[in-house]
């Protein structure tokens, strides 16, 4: 008998097997269908309606339920125009130096109510953002109809064209449409209804809505990305506390959770049951320091610099932030975004040095404005009545005392913030801004261009806007680039909206949610969660 | 007893008529409307929407014209619609009243089940260390915040055995188990702090009857000391009892507000904390009244139950 | 001593000697064991807040980069997560809990029982509308009622203050209309009124003095729940704002963020709120307990 033969075949048999079956580490696992996903959002949603919002809470919702034109790829952490990939529009095309953009449809596609997908929804839906005069429907609250600003018409040639006709160059408009704030709606669902329901065409359906305490989902069985969803549905559980919060993720009753965290929270909540794994990214919210432009003494420059050198940001870091922030300009700084100030020009930034020495100067700064021990600047800053705002604006109230300014805190609920900041019924405020994609015609247009309705310091700069309608046609990346650069420059020794820092997200969750993505640049554009599948 | 009972009816309705002319003044007053909530959460506000918005629901109208439609639209037991949500304001109220209610009862029944027993051995020992432990241990309930217990229950949970009741509403129709169990925790927690008052007036009321002739008769009979508590005294000590219960509700509801929020149950009294917040008129007017007619209803149907009980007692006017 | 109601006195001629005083203090403590630990509470509690700025260690507001420091030397019960000293914070705290709560209760009492004084003392119509206008302001639960109106008017310290004195309007009313009731029909108003003394004179040199008892009574009782509503308020969001550090504001942020990792921010506000309310609830009863001859012996 020749042994030896059957048992080194047995042992190469083995091996093979060993080799096929052990996941070696250029080897993932292949995703399983099946389980619902249990998460807590950062809030209660108003309503399902993406186009009508601008939370988060709101994208984080209603994502599941739609789809874009286009949409960032969630497995690609920093989003840019290079991470752009096909959903409702297989392809797509930019004609005529960037001043029509051409979508081809897919021809597959139903909505959840089996009515097929044509480019009349899109049509529908974009004529209606862009406040077309004769779009078929309005918005009650139109948050990002600035975005559409440079779209003449919108044609639709046939059931699968779209063309997005420019008054002028915009590359970034793919971008904006790559946003979870431009899902596309059905033309023939009323817009009334979108509050409480959601008909898209997204890989999960709407099963339950308890408005202020769940929403959940289930997958759609005619999606036409098949095989796609993994997950049979998500459920979203809204849990106001947050300490409840890390109880529930501790104790198995969410699988995910961490939305509006910060580190300390993400810590306690893995100190608690070590398996959970934390995924940390840096995000393209900002906590920023509204300055009201047209009130004194906050129109004298040497004012507004002596408040922004006052606010140390390493303490910012530590206390506020609990260690975890990115400092910046007007845009995410590099390597997280893709247009921000280089890292030596971030360090220089009022606020970054020395903190007694930039104290120093404040005083130094305020003298030379009037404002000494005898007669000091007396302020009111003004936040939004929640804990994480309060906290940070103490921080700044006790900053500005240690340089002889007599700062006291202004409590602002909720439903009257915006209205008072419109209003420029404010001296000082603390404020977080989260622009939907890192871009610079969104950022920018927004926050600091003259008139715009989210530019609540009444910042008005005709230099600047002419410098933001150029870098918006430019088309040549590095020059673009420079512009934005300039720009942020400019904007940062104005003064116009001084910067803290840019905030970090967290995500928690347990080892068997997999695909889970986050992204680095930007939280609004990765809630589809098509791809999420959970192994067990 | 007729005439008193429709007496007091009436005299209720006029309060709750002064009750909903307060809240309404009050929602008024408050700074923001739901308009400016709606624009709160698209992130800007432009006044010519908002007008138009305004117009739609109907709230740029003179104030007396919104309070006597608002009336109106009670009497005929229409409550309006939820700005917020957009949905018929009962719609959005009814799946929270039975998580409420079973949160109340729960918390009522654990109030009494502390409070009597309490009171009573409180009474018995008077003066001697036990009554002081209780009396201390019966305080130190009404003395904590109903939140910051309830926040240390969950703490030390967590900490400890690394479990919490569900987070997400279980109805006991459900599943009854898993829903007593998510129940048991805060419906202790707020029926802990209630038994205090609950305690008091039964210990009082206890030492009360305690000292009445006819119970010293017995003690000098030699009747066995607890039948002697249990069967004579308990029974006249309980009439204070049943009407302080009525009272207590709404020493109750506060309490529920804070719990429901930190143990997450969609009850009305959290929800009405957020239609505070959000200024959702139709809500936290309808959700108001409703509380104020449980305790106006509450609290006559204890007086009433008291004078029918006691015929010793007589209701004058005022 | 059971037919005169225990408030029947004039003021006093002459004041006590001092001696007796000082028994009468021991006695008091012997008697009412539980009410002389309210009383070293409440002391406690006074000499923090008007103390605060000599018994802090550091400055309350004073923010560092020694966040969430667990309680040691340098922070006495750790810091908070803007790295403020707890302990220091809690001290301080105190003046703004007692100096709500006081406001509120005196305000809230003294509008209250003017209110109940008249309303007792003219009757009729009058007592039959206040009896009303009270009734509505309490048919809402206490909390739900100061919520309404920390909403209406705005988070704010006076604005605070004022909400919780309206909830206690209506107590303190019906506690001071009972006792001008009962003193209303005395021999000697009637015969004050004979003798053609006025209304006014009456109502405040005769009755309202005898109505001190049942009215320091209530304050003591109120003050404690006053205390609980503005935390719970200050919780909700709705309280005193900043910079003042209050108990119920400490409690909330902290629980949101930070129990997890620093409990001592949830376990020492929340204590001194217990003890305080704790403090003036043994207090009320002891005070009670011996000014109230039904239960004198109880």
């Amino acid at each position: 008998m020749r042994q030896p033969v059957p048992l080194a075949a047995a042992l190469s048999l083995l091996l093979a097997l060993g080799l096929v079956l052990a996941p070696g580490p250029g080897t993932a696992q292949a995703p399983r269908s099946g389980g619902v996903l249990v998460t807590s959002p950062l809030s209660a949603t108003p309503s399902l309606s993406p186009h009508e919002e601008s939370t988060i809470a709101t994208v984080q919702q209603a994502s599941p339920c739609f789809n874009n034109l286009v949409y960032y790829d969630p497995m690609k952490k920093v989003e840019s125009v290079d991470t752009i990939i096909p959903e409702l529009a297989e392809k797509w095309s930019w004609q005529d130096n960037y001043r029509n953009l051409v979508f081809f449809l897919r021809k597959d596609v139903k909505w959840h109510d089996g009515k097929p997908f044509t480019s009349q929804d899109v049509k529908y839906t974009f004529d209606m953002v862009r406040g077309a005069p004769d779009a078929k429907a309005r918005l009650k609250v139109n948050p990002r109809k600035l975005w559409y600003e440079a779209v003449e018409a919108i044609e639709a040639p046939d059931a699968y064209t779209v063309v997005f006709r420019l008054k002028h160059p915009q590359p970034s408009l793919l971008l904006m449409l790559a946003s979870g704030y431009s899902p596309v709606y059905p033309a023939h669902v009323p817009l009334a209804e979108f509050k409480n329901k959601c008909i898209g065409t997204g890989p999960f359906k709407l099963k339950d809505n308890k408005p202020g305490e769940l929403v959940e989902y289930v997958r759609n069985p005619d999606y036409f990305v098949k095989g796609r969803p993994y997950l049979d549905g998500i459920k979203f559980v809204i849990i106001r506390d947050r300490s409840t919060q890390i109880a529930a993720l501790q104790s198995g009753q969410l699988d995910v959770g961490g939305s509006g965290w910060n580190k300390t929270n993400a810590e306690n909540a893995k100190n608690g049951a070590p398996k959970l794994t934390i995924v940390e990214a840096d995000s393209n919210v900002n906590d920023n320091v509204l300055v009201n432009f047209k009130k004194a003494p906050f129109n004298d420059v040497r004012v507004r610099r002596a408040i922004n050198l006052a606010l140390d940001r390493k303490a910012y870091l530590i206390g506020p932030r609990q260690g975890a922030a990115t400092f910046g300009g007007a845009l995410l700084p590099r390597p997280a975004g893709m247009w921000g100030l280089p890292a030596a020009e971030v360090a220089k930034l009022p606020g970054m040095a020395d903190p007694k020495q930039q104290k120093a100067e404040a005083r130094k700064l305020l003298a030379e404005a009037g404002f000494t021990a005898a007669n000091p600047l007396k302020m009111v800053v003004s936040t939004r009545a929640l804990a994480i705002y309060v906290d940070t604006a103490s921080w700044m109230v006790d900053q500005l005392e240690q340089v002889g300014v007599q700062a006291t805190l202004e409590q602002i609920e909720t439903g009257v913030w915006h209205p008072k900041m419109t209003r420029l019924e404010y001296q000082v405020a603390l404020n977080l801004t989260g622009v939907g994609i890192d871009d610079p015609d969104a950022q920018l247009f927004e926050n600091y261009h003259c008139g715009s309705q989210r530019n609540f310091s009444g910042y008005c700069s005709e230099e600047i806007d002419k410098l933001m309608a150029q870098q918006s046609q430019t088309l040549d990346r590095a020059k673009r680039l420079a512009l934005v650069n300039e720009i942020d420059r400019k904007l940062q020794a104005d003064g116009a909206r001084p910067i803290l820092g840019w905030g970090k997200q967290y995500y928690v969750h347990w080892p068997h949610v997999k695909n889970w993505a986050v992204h680095e640049n930007s939280i609004y554009n990765v809630s589809r969660r098509q791809d999420v599948w959970l192994d067990k | 007893m007729r005439t008193y009972v429709a007496k007091r009816l009436a005299i209720a309705g006029v309060t709750l008529l002064g009750m909903s002319l307060l809240l309404f003044v009050l929602m008024r007053l408050a700074p923001g409307n739901i308009t400016d909530i709606i624009f709160e959460s698209a992130g800007y506000v432009d006044e010519a929407d908002r007008h138009r918005l305004e117009a739609e629901l109907g709230i740029d109208k003179p104030l007396v014209v919104q309070y006597g439609r608002w009336l109106g639209d009670l009497v005929r037991g229409e409550l309006g619609k939820s700005y917020r949500y957009d949905l018929p304001a009962w719609e959005v109220i009814k799946p929270r009243l039975p998580v409420t209610l079973e949160l109340a009862v729960l918390a009522m029944g654990f109030s009494v089940l502390l409070g009597v027993p309490f009171g009573v051995i409180s009474a018995v020992r008077r003066g001697r260390p036990l009554d002081y432990a209780l009396r201390v241990v019966s305080l130190a309930g009404l003395s904590m915040p109903a939140f910051w217990l309830a926040m240390v229950i969950i703490l030390t949970l967590v900490r400890s055995v690394g479990w919490i009741p569900s987070m997400t509403y279980v109805s006991p129709f459900d599943d009854l188990r898993a829903n007593l169990v998510q129940f048991l925790l805060p419906a202790l927690a707020v029926g802990y702090r209630s038994s205090a008052l609950i305690m008091r007036i039964t210990r009082s009321t206890m030492l009360e009857v305690l000292r009445e002739d006819y119970i010293r008769t017995a003690w000098a009979k030699g009747q066995r000391e607890a039948l002697v508590v249990w069967r004579h005294a308990l029974k006249n000590a309980s009439l204070p009892v049943v009407t302080l219960i009525g009272i207590e509700f709404a020493f109750l509801i506060g309490g529920l507000v804070v719990t429901e929020t930190v143990f997450n149950l969609p009850g009305v009294a959290r929800y009405l904390v957020d239609a505070i917040q959000f200024r959702d008129y139709p809500i936290v007017q309808n959700l108001a009244m409703l509380i104020a007619v449980v305790v106006v209803l509450a609290n006559l149907a204890v007086d009433v139950l008291y004078t029918w009980l006691d015929p010793r007692i007589k209701y004058g006017s005022a | 001593m059971a037919t005169i109601p225990a408030f029947d006195l004039a003021i006093p001629e002459s004041l006590p000697a001092a001696r007796s005083r000082r028994s009468a203090l021991w006695h008091f403590v012997r008697k009412n064991p539980l009410g002389a630990l309210g009383g070293v509470l409440m002391v406690a509690l006074v000499v923090a807040a008007l103390g605060a700025d000599v018994l802090a260690t550091h400055n309350p507001v004073r923010t560092s980069t020694h966040v969430l420091v667990p309680p040691g030397a340098e922070f006495w019960l750790g810091s908070d997560n803007l790295g403020r000293d707890l302990y220091s914070r809690i001290v301080h705290g105190s003046r703004i809990s007692l100096a709500v709560g006081i406001a509120s209760t005196l305000l809230g009492g003294v509008l209250g029982g003017l209110l109940g004084l008249l309303s007792g003392y003219v009757g009729g119509r009058t007592d039959l509308l206040l009896q009303r206008v009270m009734d509505v302001m309490q048919a809402l639960p206490i909390l739900v009622l100061a919520l309404v109106l920390a909403a209406a008017l705005g988070p704010s310290l006076t604005n605070t203050i004022f909400a919780i004195s309206v909830v206690i309007v209506p107590r303190a009313a019906r506690v001071v209309r009972a006792s001008v009731l009962s003193i209303r029909e005395f021999v000697y108003v009637e015969s004050a009124r004979a003798l053609g003394v006025g209304h006014a004179r009456v109502a405040f040199r005769h009755i309202l003095p005898n109505t001190f008892g049942p009215f320091i009574v209530l304050v003591t009782a109120q003050l404690g729940g006053a205390i609980l509503v503005e935390a719970a308020l200050s919780f909700l969001g709705l309280g005193v704002p900043e910079p003042y550090p209050s108990w119920g504001r400490m409690l909330s942020i902290a629980a949101a963020e930070y129990a997890h990792k620093a409990p001592w921010l949830v376990i020492y506000p929340g204590l001194a709120i217990s003890l305080a309310v704790f403090g003036t609830n043994l207090l009320g009863d002891a005070l009670r307990d011996s000014l109230d001859p039904r239960l004198r012996g109880s």
